[in-house]
């Protein structure tokens, strides 16, 4: 860890710090950044340090906002809360952030004391929310899970607004599917409550087209070539039995205590350990256990033993498959060395050998566990990442939908319809939203405007490429019209 | 360096911070936005979080932080007041002594003699402020003050029953100047859920005590949902994963470990000599054998829980599985000793050689279960309470960190005035007898014929009780100003409760009979403590809303006692501040030593510092000089006065406010040069060092 040692300055004190020019000007500027990676024909912002190094290419607001620095604090609240919002809900994060500024910039023009604005944008907000859930909101659709028409619609368009994925429109149709696939296979068979979703893990290739990109039921191990050609015995039909270790199996001479441990001489450990890891694979092999993977290393007499009895011996697997593997293969992590009980054991239907690209991999089918592998091929490493963060996003978006079964209407036309809402209801019951909060209705008129003009140039700005916007202020819908 | 430390220096200092300070003042003030250079960003409207964020170098400026912030710790309100009033004070210090000065001193004084001079007036002046805060101040408090007074309990049954209404009062005026405009009412109402749903019967200052005491383990933040996603939930919430979950139904029991389960080679001190191979296996064996059979053992018992403060190994995970027993592990030392004092619950040792032995205590849990906050996994546990604390967490979300943190200063802040809100509180004061006349009040008009009446009665007690009284004597010595209750409980049982008037023509006749019979001089002892257990009494039955104390604990030249009983609350807006306002002006009148009166009228006045500050956004009939006026017509005529706004806030509060400020002024006061030094203060001789800085 470094540590900073800064000398202590006296504390500067601002007041009213929105009403600076400076910051107003800095806002300003975020906000061109952020409304020009906006929908899908969003701009590109290329992100480098400038001392060479990876260059990033993105229009995300997850990858663009952590590499922003900004130093104004108003604008550090801004981006922290917009931040909070992206991990939490995976989507949605440029929306959030240029309403945030033009809320901001447009409850400044207003002049009004910002008691009554910050009471009557809530109120605001809390009419939009009960109007987007209540039964006559125009412009929700309620999710049918029985076809994929809908779901493929929403995942098509999680990917069409990442423009830094430059997929092409057969890629995102393909893309789309498999990611609808992979969704569909964490959903288990059995119905028993609580309904507990599977694992998808994503594992992303560079070379291979986009296209070749694929889902497969259960669980890839990344192995190297010569190890794989090791472990190849002879493929039994029958489901296989797996061990899953989660201590080590080198050897290693555990926790010695607080004390000290004299060992006498001409005694060795390290071979009174070895008898002790060959007697457990004798176990193993009396037990008729077909694959051992252990989380750590294996020593090397273990595993040639093992494998002279044609057990498939795989180490070092790390932490993160352990999960899925577990979940996978129905075997619960073993942290003994001593004799293995047989209830951990858990099985496999089937497993091969694998190539993707220059990458060999160990795939293991489970029997029916909810445990699925996306792979993705992209051509080079910047696309790669971006494609992957815009795939977790979808799948984070299916997996919203399930709790809420509801989608909105896209490309403005919510956010117009929204404010043509607003309008009318200010305009014909602003006692419904005043509430008796001592506010008078010039100023929920004020405040109404600048919240919906926020709202109509949020849905203006996925408009890029200087075609025209038309605006139904009536009936609340949205059109861009290009020559 | 040497700078002369003057009202001047303090009174510029006090300004500025008071410049911040009075930003956030109240329900229309606003946020404070700090950021660190570590980048960290802070939004606040808690005057002690903001005083302790600023980088200050003025020694001065110190001082008055440290004093804000010992007074937070203790009552958890009233940062921000403070520093206005003692800047108030400041201010009425000033105009007094520039008027002197005008007056008393030529120009061609040097300055350092007329610094020494000024000093001499400052120890005075404290001096008088001491004076006036330990023995005139309490007595106006319980006096005069009391008759204002509401309570937050309700007053229908004999016991008392808090009222939801009325403590939904006071927190939300509580939380209107410590957080958002926009949350203030969602996060008082989760509090007041909180309260209701966590204390199980009345005895709630314990409940306080636990909350106040582990309320970071109480509580669980979410950043990126919206705060009204908050909520209570029901059960303990743990900061860790479950290492093992096996799930459970049914009852369930629960041990505590503080070391690792798995025997080691050796403990620390001692060594373990290998001789063989064979040695080393058979005891790695005896290791795993011993560790099975102990999580076997702990099934068997029925627990299916294990907490521990320390990592477990692998292996003691891996039996933990194969027997079904879940296990949460690396848990704090805090969270260890907080569900210890829910369940009373002693750590599982370890039995040294069999494993026969029960499990002493059977603290079952009635669920545990994962839960996930935003993508984080806690452990949800419910426990049977064995203690009054009902266990229930607050979850608290918030767009960012900073305004959680703010949320959850607040509702610590909140429950340390409660806490201080349900303690009686007692007063102690001098009572003089040239109070006797006393015009404030109707009561006394109206008692001096029922004192006659009751002097005749307690005379004639006396005298039957003489020879009581007898035994007592060697006991009673005039030194000892009589606290010791006990006794005259025993002393005067015999009493008629009717003797609880005493006034202080009694105690003239005594004095004059003393000549005379040679027990009366111990039997004013005996008095003294008569009235003390008297008062005692009047001041717990008093939890009526609306409380007209009687004003029967005047005894002339004397220690008077009393008490400010739990729950005691005034309106908001001022009005602490205006009532003592007007009683210590009137209190000025009619005293004769001229430092008491210059006390009370600067106390006063400065005392109108806050309410000017709270109306100041106000237009039209709501401005100060009508509310003030109001006030002070409503107090002359003797009616109720009214106040604008509705919300509660703790009498206790406000007295600590008043006495924290004045013993910080008196702190400034007393210091006369400021000296730098390059090195920390040697902490040996701590005491000696301060006592050379200040003279």
């Amino acid at each position: 860890m470094m540590s900073c040692l800064e000398a202590k300055k006296p504390s500067l004190c601002h007041r009213e710090p929105l009403t600076a020019e400076k910051v107003r000007t800095t806002l300003a500027v975020l906000k061109g950044v952020l409304t020009s990676c906006y929908g899908p024909f969003g701009r590109l912002k290329q992100l480098h340090n400038g001392v060479g190094g990876s260059v990033c290419t993105t229009s995300q607001s997850a990858v663009l906002l952590r590499n922003l620095s900004v130093t104004h604090p108003v604008l550090k609240v801004l981006i922290a809360s917009v931040q909070n919002h992206v991990s939490c809900f995976s989507d949605c994060g440029l929306f959030t952030a240029i309403l945030c500024c033009n809320l901001i910039e447009n409850v400044q023009k207003t002049n009004l004391a910002t008691a009554t604005a910050i009471k009557l944008n809530k109120r605001l907000l809390n009419f939009c929310t009960n109007y987007l859930r209540s039964e006559s909101c125009g412009c929700r659709i309620p999710v049918d899970f029985s076809s994929t028409q809908i779901l493929l619609c929403l995942v098509r368009s999680v990917l069409t607004s990442k423009p830094a994925c430059m997929l092409t429109r057969k890629e995102v149709d393909h893309i789309s599917t498999l990611i609808l696939r992979a969704f569909l296979f964490t959903i288990p068979e059995s119905t028993k409550n609580p309904i507990i979703l599977g694992k998808s893990i994503i594992i992303s290739l560079k070379g291979p087209r986009v296209t070749d990109s694929t889902v497969l039921p259960g669980v890839l191990i990344e192995i190297p070539e010569i190890q794989l050609m090791k472990t190849l015995p002879v493929r039994k039909s029958s489901a296989l039995k797996v061990a899953l270790f989660s201590t080590s199996l080198s050897g290693d001479f555990s926790d010695p205590g607080e004390g000290s441990v004299v060992v006498s001489y001409r005694v060795s450990l390290e071979n009174a350990v070895l008898d002790q890891l060959i007697n457990l694979g004798r176990q193993l092999v009396s037990d008729h256990v077909d694959l051992v993977l252990c989380q750590k290393v294996m020593h090397p007499s273990l595993k040639r033993f093992l494998r002279t009895h044609h057990i498939i011996a795989i180490d070092r697997v790390g932490v993160t498959p352990i999960e899925p593997l577990s979940k996978a293969t129905g075997a619960q992590p073993i942290g003994s060395l001593g004799p293995v009980s047989p209830s951990s054991y858990g099985s496999v239907k089937d497993w091969h050998s694998a190539q993707f690209g220059c990458k060999h991999f160990f795939h293991l089918i489970p029997n029916e566990a909810p445990v699925c592998t996306l792979l993705l091929c992209n051509r080079n490493d910047t696309v790669a990442d971006e494609l992957k963060l815009a795939c977790q996003t979808a799948l984070h978006v299916l997996q919203l939908t399930v709790k809420e079964p509801w989608v909105l209407l896209g490309g403005g036309c919510t956010e117009t319809h929204l404010a043509a809402c607003i309008r009318h209801t200010t305009h014909k019951e602003p006692g419904n939203i005043l509430q008796g909060e001592g506010c008078t209705q010039a100023e929920l008129q004020l405040i109404a405007e600048a919240f919906c003009s926020a709202l109509e140039s949020l849905a203006g700005s996925l408009e890029h490429d200087g075609g025209e916007i038309l605006t139904d202020m009536k009936h609340g819908h949205f059109w861009s019209m290009q020559d | 360096m040497a700078v002369v430390g003057s009202v001047k220096t303090a009174l510029q200092v006090a300004e500025v911070l008071e410049a911040i300070v009075s930003r956030c003042v109240g329900p229309e003030g606003r946020q404070v936005l700090c950021t660190k250079p570590t980048g960290e960003v802070l939004l606040s409207r808690d005057g002690g979080r903001l005083l302790e964020a600023l980088h200050l170098d003025h020694p001065i400026a110190r001082i008055i932080v440290a004093c804000v912030s010992s007074h937070l710790k203790k009552t958890g309100d009233g940062a921000k007041t403070f520093v206005i009033f003692l800047c108030h004070l400041l201010r009425g210090l000033r105009a007094i002594t520039e008027k002197e000065k005008d007056s008393l001193i030529s120009e061609n004084i040097q300055t350092f003699e007329r610094c020494w001079k000024n000093c001499c007036q400052w120890k005075f002046i404290c001096q008088a402020l001491l004076t006036f805060q330990t023995q005139i101040l309490d007595g106006i408090m319980d006096q005069y003050l009391s008759r204002h007074f509401l309570s937050i309990f309700s007053s229908s049954a004999k016991e008392r029953t808090l009222c939801r209404s009325s403590l939904e009062l006071l927190l939300e005026a509580y939380f209107c100047g410590r957080v958002g405009r926009n949350n203030h009412k969602f996060i008082s109402q989760l509090m007041c859920n909180f309260f209701f749903k966590s204390t199980i019967s009345d005895s709630r200052l314990e409940v306080f005590e636990l909350v106040d005491d582990c309320f970071v383990e109480l509580n669980v933040s979410v950043t990126g949902l919206p705060v009204s996603d908050s909520r209570i939930i029901d059960g303990l919430v743990l900061h860790r994963d479950f290492s093992v979950y096996c799930p459970a139904d049914g009852d369930m029991r629960v041990a505590i470990v503080r070391e690792t389960i798995q025997p080691l080679f050796s403990t620390s001190g001692s060594e373990f000599v290998l001789n063989s191979e064979a040695q080393f296996q058979t005891s790695q064996i005896w290791i795993m054998e011993r560790t099975k059979s102990i999580m076997k053992h702990l099934r068997s018992q029925n627990v299916r829980l294990l907490l521990s403060s320390v990592k477990q190994p692998d292996l003691v995970i891996y039996y933990a599985r194969l027997n079904g027993i879940s296990v949460v592990d690396c848990l704090s030392s805090e969270e260890i000793s907080l569900i210890q004092r829910i369940i009373s619950l002693s750590p599982f040792v370890l039995p040294q050689a069999s494993l026969q032995c029960e499990i002493s205590n059977p603290a079952l849990v009635k669920f545990c279960k994962p839960l996930i906050l935003r993508s984080k996994r806690y452990v949800h546990l419910g426990l049977m309470s064995t203690c009054t604390f009902a266990p229930h967490c607050i979850i608290l979300c918030g767009p960012v960190q900073g305004l959680i943190e703010q949320h959850e200063n607040a509702l610590h802040g909140a429950f340390k005035m409660l806490r201080q809100l349900f303690k009686d509180f007692d007063l102690n004061y001098v009572k003089k007898s040239n109070d006797q006349n006393d015009t404030l009040s109707p009561h006394v008009k109206n008692n001096d014929e029922l004192e006659k009446n009751q002097y005749l009665q307690a005379h004639s007690n006396l005298v039957v009780s003489d020879a009581e009284l007898e035994t007592y004597i060697p006991c009673s010595t005039p030194k000892l100003l009589p606290t010791d209750t006990v006794q005259t409980d025993e002393t005067w049982r015999c009493l008629p409760p009717e003797n609880k008037k005493i006034n202080d023509d009694y105690e003239l006749l005594i004095e004059s009979n003393s000549s005379s019979n040679p027990i009366t001089e111990n039997t004013r002892i005996e008095t003294y403590c008569e009235n003390l257990q008297v008062t005692n009494i009047a001041g717990k039955e008093s939890t009526l809303p609306m409380k007209y104390k009687s004003l029967d604990t005047h005894i002339s030249q004397s220690y008077c006692s009393s008490s400010v009983p739990a729950g005691c609350v005034l309106p908001v807006g001022g009005s602490f501040e205006i009532l003592l306002h007007y009683y210590l002006l009137n209190y000025a009148k009619k005293c004769q030593q001229l430092q008491e009166i210059m006390v009370s009228k600067l106390i006063a006045s400065a005392l109108l510092g806050i309410p000017k500050i709270l109306y100041k956004p106000k237009k039209g009939n709501h401005n100060f000089p009508q509310i003030y006026l109001r006030a002070l017509h409503a107090l002359q005529t003797n009616q109720p006065i009214i106040s604008c706004q509705a919300g509660l806030e703790s009498v206790i509060g406000k007295y600590h406010l008043l006495t924290s400020v004045l013993q910080c002024l008196t702190k400034i006061l007393t210091v006369d040069l400021i000296i730098n030094i390059k090195r920390q203060p040697q902490k040996s001789c701590d005491q000696d060092s301060e006592d050379e800085l200040q003279h």
